[in-house]
């Protein structure tokens, strides 16, 4: 018994290791075809979804003070009292990776993502739903499937040795840095889910959605 | 078919697919990567594309995410958002205004003026040309400036910090050149390139941005010179002109004295960009504090536009990845190389091209869209062909520049014709920027015949 559940176990990680982007995928179709079949669900989700990224999103905003004085700091440090450390200057690097990484989902929610709105800044609302949808279907989801699927060997390999800073004097914990990227892509799927579940609403005719875009377009 | 040519096709099928794609208006990084992904999946149906080519992408990104010097992004982005948040940027112009006002022409002056002080907070075409034109074409209209003196002044005004150090297009070039010409060295047998610099293109661009800057201040003195109703001096209040010495000291020379020090601390070597940056950063707070301005809104405010601006750009930095990771994996890279390599008029038509492509994207792309998709690409065979890399990026800036004020696609007259009244007609706008477009192809031209006017000053530093 004990046997066949370790055996199971191994599967499941390998599986997870080598193929996070066919996983991910499996997981995908059932939500995206649940979601066009049965959309009761949809507008819960979306907001679970927005109140999520936007939560993090203005925690990791803080992020940015903090990197701002810390690498004041270094400067004071090096300029004024000819003091360095290596950890210090790392941790400011590091600080900028997580926001402009963690903080993805909440730019995609913002509409921070730049966009050429040469046709569609001036388009209706529907004609944007149908951009979003078809957009984040057909080109959010593949590339993001395809980074989980080849950054996750590369995560775990890195958990597996326990990495470390390559310099010396530098910060422990390299895996948790380059686990961002996993965080990364689950955000912004996510986020990417919700956008194309709004649309999709917003297309059926939905309200509250439909209201919010026509709003946002006189604002 | 040969795979060769199959693979070459498909790679520039997927340049004109993903201009295509890009119009509909999804997030460029994601149109961008996505069409890529849809591309490598028919190469790897035709057997040309291996999927493993991805492997490299994980470690490539995370380069960027542990790479020094691209903390500087964020942190000047930080400074001028802080700057412009505060109010310290309106009330620059409204000074500089008083101070020339008095002159025939004298708004249009300060409107350049102020243009090449906020070159920290432009790495956006559209932000840099709203603020100028929220803040000084009522004004300029209202003191009975032509319309499209005015509107040509603030649209070019807008585009040139772009082109001005310490501005973040020049880091993000900066970097990619860096690889480019590391590449090119590296194909030519040179193992130990010396590295071009983030300070080097910044010292780069000091010259030609100056040269910009005296040319559009030459080109209004010369329109107030020869038509006065053009551009009429300021009616001014008593009142404001007994404040003004005050206001001059007050609001005008700290956040002078602020970008000069940066600016300054960077071309001078004392400090890298990242550091110099972030003393700009805590610079702009402190400003910020010094008239009330510093709040924890203003604060949270701020932090979330910095968030939101370097999560977009590094996220077109990855989407741009996966797209030049396809094209060379279909072949595309290669055909790039013949092609330019092959050009009639050698080095020079080489050049001509590419430079013609940048500008009809920069119809369509912002800046670092086009530093991120093309420079990896023709970057490399450029170099080889012995060019200096410093001048290459200065010739591009401005030639971007260049591109988003010509008519009638360009962004910054779309951008300006968003926050102008409807007394302004959009011929006048188009009317109007002639002149500086001019401009810019006169320094582009000038640049093309004195490649030292770039080169002269990194030597320096």
């Amino acid at each position: 018994m004990d046997g066949w559940f370790w055996a199971m176990l191994a599967v499941v990680q390998e599986t997870v290791r080598h193929d996070a982007g066919q996983v991910l995928l499996a997981l995908l179709v059932p939500i995206i075809l649940g979601g066009a079949v049965w959309p009761a669900w949809l507008p819960g989700f979306v907001r679970r979804v927005d109140a999520l990224n936007d939560w993090v999103g203005r925690m990791v905003a803080w992020v940015c003070v903090a990197m701002v004085l810390t690498t004041l700091t270094v400067v004071v440090m090096r300029y004024v009292f000819n003091f360095g450390r290596v950890y210090i200057q790392e941790s400011y690097v590091w600080m900028h990776a997580i926001v402009f990484m963690v903080g993805a989902g909440y730019t995609l929610l913002h509409n921070g993502h730049v966009r050429v709105d040469v046709f569609y800044r001036p388009a209706s609302p529907r004609y944007k739903a149908w951009v979003d949808l078809l957009g984040v279907l057909f080109l959010l989801i593949p590339v993001l499937l395809i980074l989980a699927e080849v950054a996750m060997p590369y995560i775990w390999d890195s958990w597996e040795r326990l990495e470390v800073s390559r310099e010396a004097g530098g910060l422990p914990g390299l895996f948790l840095l380059k686990s961002v990227i996993m965080v990364f892509c689950l955000l912004v799927l996510l986020q990417g889910l919700s956008l194309a579940a709004r649309s999709y609403l917003i297309l059926c005719g939905h309200r509250p959605f439909l209201a919010d875009a026509q709003a946002g377009e006189q604002g | 078919m040969s795979d060769v040519l199959l693979g070459e096709i498909l790679s520039l099928l997927m340049f004109a697919t993903a201009c295509v794609v890009l119009l509909f208006g999804f997030p460029v990084a994601f149109s961008l990567a996505g069409t890529a992904v849809l591309f490598a999946g028919l190469g790897m149906a035709f057997d040309i594309f291996q999927f493993s080519l991805f492997g490299a992408l994980a470690s490539r990104y995370f380069g960027i995410m542990v790479n020094e010097v691209l903390v500087a992004v964020p942190l000047f982005v930080f400074m001028g958002v802080m700057l412009e948040r505060s109010k310290v940027a309106e009330e620059l112009l409204q000074t500089m205004g008083l101070m020339f006002g008095k002159l025939r022409g004298g708004l249009g002056l300060s409107v350049v003026f102020v243009g090449m002080l906020l070159a920290a907070s432009t790495g956006i075409v559209g932000a840099t040309v709203v603020t100028m034109g929220l803040l000084s074409l009522p004004a300029m209209l209202k003191t009975g400036y032509d319309p499209k003196l005015a509107t040509g002044v603030i649209c070019a005004s807008g585009t040139l910090g772009q082109i001005i150090p310490p501005s973040i297009v020049l880091v993000l070039l900066g970097d990619i050149l860096q690889g480019a010409y590391t590449q090119a060295q590296l194909a030519q047998g040179n193992f130990a390139p010396r590295p071009v610099s983030v300070v080097d293109l910044f010292a780069g661009a000091f010259l030609p941005g100056l040269c910009l800057v005296v040319l559009y201040m030459g080109w209004v003195v010369f329109l107030a010179a020869t038509r006065p109703a053009a551009a009429p001096a300021l009616r001014m209040d008593p009142d404001e002109m007994r404040s003004l010495a005050y206001r001059i000291i007050v609001v005008m020379v700290p956040p002078v004295l602020l970008i000069v020090a940066v600016l300054g601390s960077i071309l001078g070597g004392i400090a890298t960009p990242t550091e110099s940056a972030a003393v700009g950063a805590v610079g702009a707070a402190i400003l910020a504090a010094t008239r009330g301005q510093l709040s924890l809104p203003v604060l949270r405010v701020v932090s979330r536009a910095t968030l939101q601006i370097s999560s977009m750009v590094f996220v077109i930095l990855l989407g741009a990845s996966v797209f030049s990771l396809v094209f060379r994996g279909l072949g595309g890279e290669a055909l790039v190389h013949d092609v330019l390599s092959n050009m009639p008029g050698g080095t020079f038509g080489a050049v001509v091209v590419v430079m013609a492509l940048m500008f009809v994207m920069g119809f369509f792309l912002d800046f670092i869209e086009i530093v991120f998709v093309v420079v990896p690409i023709v970057g490399p065979v450029l170099l080889m062909m012995d060019l200096d890399p410093v001048w290459l990026g200065v010739m591009i800036a401005i030639n971007l520049q260049t591109s988003f004020l010509t008519p009638p696609f360009g962004f910054a007259l779309f951008y300006l014709r968003g926050v102008a009244p409807p007394s302004v007609q959009t011929m006048d706008i188009y009317k109007g920027i002639i002149p500086f477009v001019v401009i810019q192809l006169l320094m582009l031209a000038i640049l093309a015949a004195v490649p030292q006017l770039a080169t002269w000053l990194p030597g320096f530093v």
